[in-house]
């Protein structure tokens, strides 16, 4: 393996970092699903760097499922944003707190 | 002998469960039918042992009917103990029962409840037959319970009604103050004998300690005071008379108030071991007859004057016991379970036919138009109670009185003060029972009737004359001697036959002119009574009806403030201990500890409502704090 383990890890922290910064910081429900994949990937990404370094090849295959789950969850989630945008008309995630105590 | 004494017990049982279950099916006829054959059936299983029992040639028999329970060594069995005695009395109270149910057809004939009444009645004689013929005492105590049960429900019958309710609780509270007497008494006969059936009582009663023997027959007087209404307990009983009238007749006159002195009987092998519970039956049976008798005179209430009187008569039945004469006793509770349920059914008659009129001052000679033939009924009645020769009350309570005259020639002091109460009391019982008679069926009362009158079916009546006929001649049960030789009867009947139970029928040994003497005190107390009765109260008086009573007629009627003094100083600091306890003790801590609990989470719930604000973004970033937070911990913890 060419590129040390170390390093794949570092890019997919900070992979994760941006995904999660996009998550917490970002005011559109769509952002925030995006960010969601990034991090998603970030964690495949660790996944295909320890199945190198090991030789081991669970690892590609969590990958795999990794990226079923996120297209499963990109559907029902961006199927729940067109209702949510439908319904109100806003895509702030701040708009909807009809759960609020 | 098994069968009649099942059918005896169990046929009541049997028409109660019926009633119960199927009463609102049957027509009313039918149902008050049932009852009545149920009783009639009880009836003739009493003779039919009474019968074996004579066949026998046994003195007694044991029967064991069941095993109820046993624990912890204590074996309690359905058995029940045959002797004249007990025969004699399931005889009598299915008789007087049988009466007393064919009366009630008519008398509860518009009542809404009547398969009600007839159940509770039929269950009644269930309970009393138990107790009249239990050998076990515990067998004995379920009856004594049962019958406490009945006439609680009977009191409080028409339920709709307030007072008549708290009347039937008073009654159960006090007789239950008794009964924890009795209870006491058979824990204690347990521990020390290991046995409680009446035989083996009696069996082992002579090796007890002295001291023992003692606290055994005064608990025993206690538990006959609750159940028979002797003093102190004795306050239920006026207020029992919130029943309909033929209950008053059947319990609280005729039988289950009877039952505590018939205990007594029971009991007399042990009983009479100690001459201290022997005094303080006695004691207690000539001050509660004498006290009784005394309110009986200040009263208007028709039935309270006949509850006062009960009183009175128990008191001379357990005066009797007391002077060691139980035979004595047992005639006199014989007796006066036939006229007094006579009196109580025609003081019913008439005040139905009067529509619930219960002031002897209202009534007058207008009564003898409406019911003809009660005046007649009732002076029977009223005789026999005030014991003018040669009705039955004379004998039965001449023989009671004479036993302790006999008592006090041998012992002074003590005894010459019970017999001069009582001989006292049977001047009194001569007063009231006929200012009752004069006062309710003749003259003319200055008071206008506050209510109309009706015409009540003949046949309620009708029943009755056995009654009567009992109350004029059952003297004849069990004449004195010379009174024998006068009339040409036989002598001493009822005597002969109870000879065979353990210190029963022997009449009071002593010479013939305390006889004598005692019979012309009784005889003359009586006609003095009637007189005096006729001079106060004759039909050519005119009545002035004393509105309001004060002074001494007032503390007479009211008992002699009993009933206050109860309410002041044990009913009122208990209810009042009560309020604490709930308001303070239950309300103030277990709930307040509660509630308090419960305050306490809604408080932290509603600060930590504002946690959720239901953005999403406060959650996501609240995610990434404890996200961070782990991974650092982590970091930091897994380095090592």
């Amino acid at each position: 393996m060419i590129v040390p383990l170390e390093h794949v890890l570092i890019f997919a922290a900070a992979m994760f970092f941006i995904g999660l910064a996009a998550v917490v910081a970002r005011r559109n429900l769509i952002m925030i699903l995006l960010g969601v994949e990034v991090m998603l990937n970030a964690a495949g990404v660790a996944f295909v760097g320890g199945a190198l370094r090991w030789w081991a090849l669970e690892g590609q295959a969590v990958v795999l499922f990794i990226m079923g789950v996120a297209a499963a969850e990109i559907a029902v989630g961006l199927t729940l944003v067109v209702y949510a945008w439908r319904r109100t008309g806003n895509l702030s995630p701040d708009a909807f707190d009809r759960l609020k105590g | 002998m098994t069968v009649p004494v099942c059918l005896t017990l169990f046929l009541p049982l049997l028409g109660s469960a019926l009633l119960a279950v199927f009463g609102r099916l049957l027509p009313r006829r039918l149902s008050g039918a049932l009852a009545c054959l149920s009783i009639a059936g009880s009836l003739a299983g009493a003779v039919w042992a009474w019968a074996a029992l004579a066949a026998s040639g046994e003195p007694k028999a044991v029967l064991h009917l069941a095993d109820w329970f046993s624990a912890g060594g204590l074996t309690v069995s359905a058995s029940v103990l045959l002797n004249p005695l007990s025969v004699m009395m399931a005889v009598m109270v299915s008789f007087v029962s049988l009466i007393i149910h064919i009366h009630s057809v008519w008398f509860m004939r518009e009542d809404n409840g009547f398969v009600r009444y007839f159940c509770y009645l039929n269950l009644f004689v269930f309970f009393m037959q138990s107790i009249v013929l239990a050998e076990d005492l515990v067998f004995l105590f379920l009856g004594w319970e049962g019958v406490g049960f009945c006439s609680f429900s009977l009191i409080g019958f028409w339920f709709t009604d307030p007072d008549k309710v708290l009347a039937g609780r008073k009654a159960f509270l006090v007789t239950r103050i008794g009964d924890v007497a009795f209870l006491a008494a058979i824990a204690l006969l347990f521990r020390e004998t290991g046995g409680l059936g009446l035989e083996h009582v009696a069996a082992v009663a002579p090796h007890l300690a002295p001291s023992l023997v003692t606290l055994l027959g005064l608990l025993f007087l206690w538990a006959a005071a609750g159940k028979s209404a002797q003093l102190p307990l004795l306050v239920w009983l006026p207020d029992a008379m919130a029943g309909p009238s033929p209950v008053s007749a059947l319990i609280h006159a005729a039988t289950m108030v009877t039952a505590g002195v018939y205990l007594l009987i029971r009991v007399f092998p042990l009983l009479s071991l100690s001459p201290v519970a022997m005094g303080a039956v006695a004691a207690v049976g000539a001050f509660t007859a004498f006290m009784a008798a005394c309110s009986a005179l200040a009263q208007h209430d028709i039935k309270r004057v006949l509850a006062w009187s009960t009183i009175s008569q128990v008191g001379y039945m357990v005066l009797g016991i007391g002077a060691g004469d139980p035979g004595g006793s047992f005639f006199h509770l014989l007796v006066h379970a036939f006229f007094k349920s006579l009196l109580f059914m025609v003081a019913g008659i008439v005040i139905q036919a009067l529509h619930e009129e219960h002031d002897i001052f209202r009534m007058g000679a207008r009564v003898r138009r409406v019911v003809p033939g009660a005046a007649l009924a009732f002076f029977c009645g009223a005789a026999a109670l005030a014991g003018l020769p040669p009705f039955a009350g004379f004998f039965s309570k001449g023989r009671v009185l004479e036993s302790a005259l006999a008592l006090a020639e041998t012992q002074h002091g003590f005894w010459m003060l019970i017999w001069a109460v009582g001989t006292a009391t049977a001047l009194l019982t001569a007063i009231y029972s006929f200012r009752v008679f004069l006062l309710a069926f003749t003259g003319k009362p200055e008071l206008v009737p506050q209510t109309g009158t009706e015409k009540t079916p003949g046949p309620m009546l009708h029943v009755l004359w056995p009654l009567a006929l009992l109350a004029v001649a059952a003297g004849l049960l069990n004449l004195p001697e010379h009174a024998a030789h006068i009339m040409g009867a036989p002598a001493g009947w009822l005597d002969g036959l109870l000879h065979a139970v353990p210190g029963m029928g022997h009449a009071p040994a002593h010479e013939a002119n305390v006889e004598r003497t005692a019979e012309f005190i009784d005889a003359g107390l009586a006609v003095l009574g009637l007189l005096l009765a006729l001079a106060l109260y004759g039909p050519w008086r005119a009545h002035r009806h004393p509105a309001e009573h004060r002074g001494l007629p007032a503390v007479l009627e009211d008992g002699f403030w009993l009933d206050r003094l109860y309410m002041t100083a044990v009913a009122r600091p208990y209810r009042a201990a009560a309020d604490v306890v709930w308001r303070r003790a239950d309300d103030g801590t277990m709930d307040a500890a509660a509630l308090g609990l419960g305050r306490t989470a809604l408080r932290a719930g509603g600060r930590m409502r504002r946690w959720t604000s239901g953005r999403l973004s406060n959650y996501l970033l609240w995610l990434l704090v404890g996200v961070v937070t782990i991974i650092v911990f982590l970091a930091a913890v897994g380095a090592r």
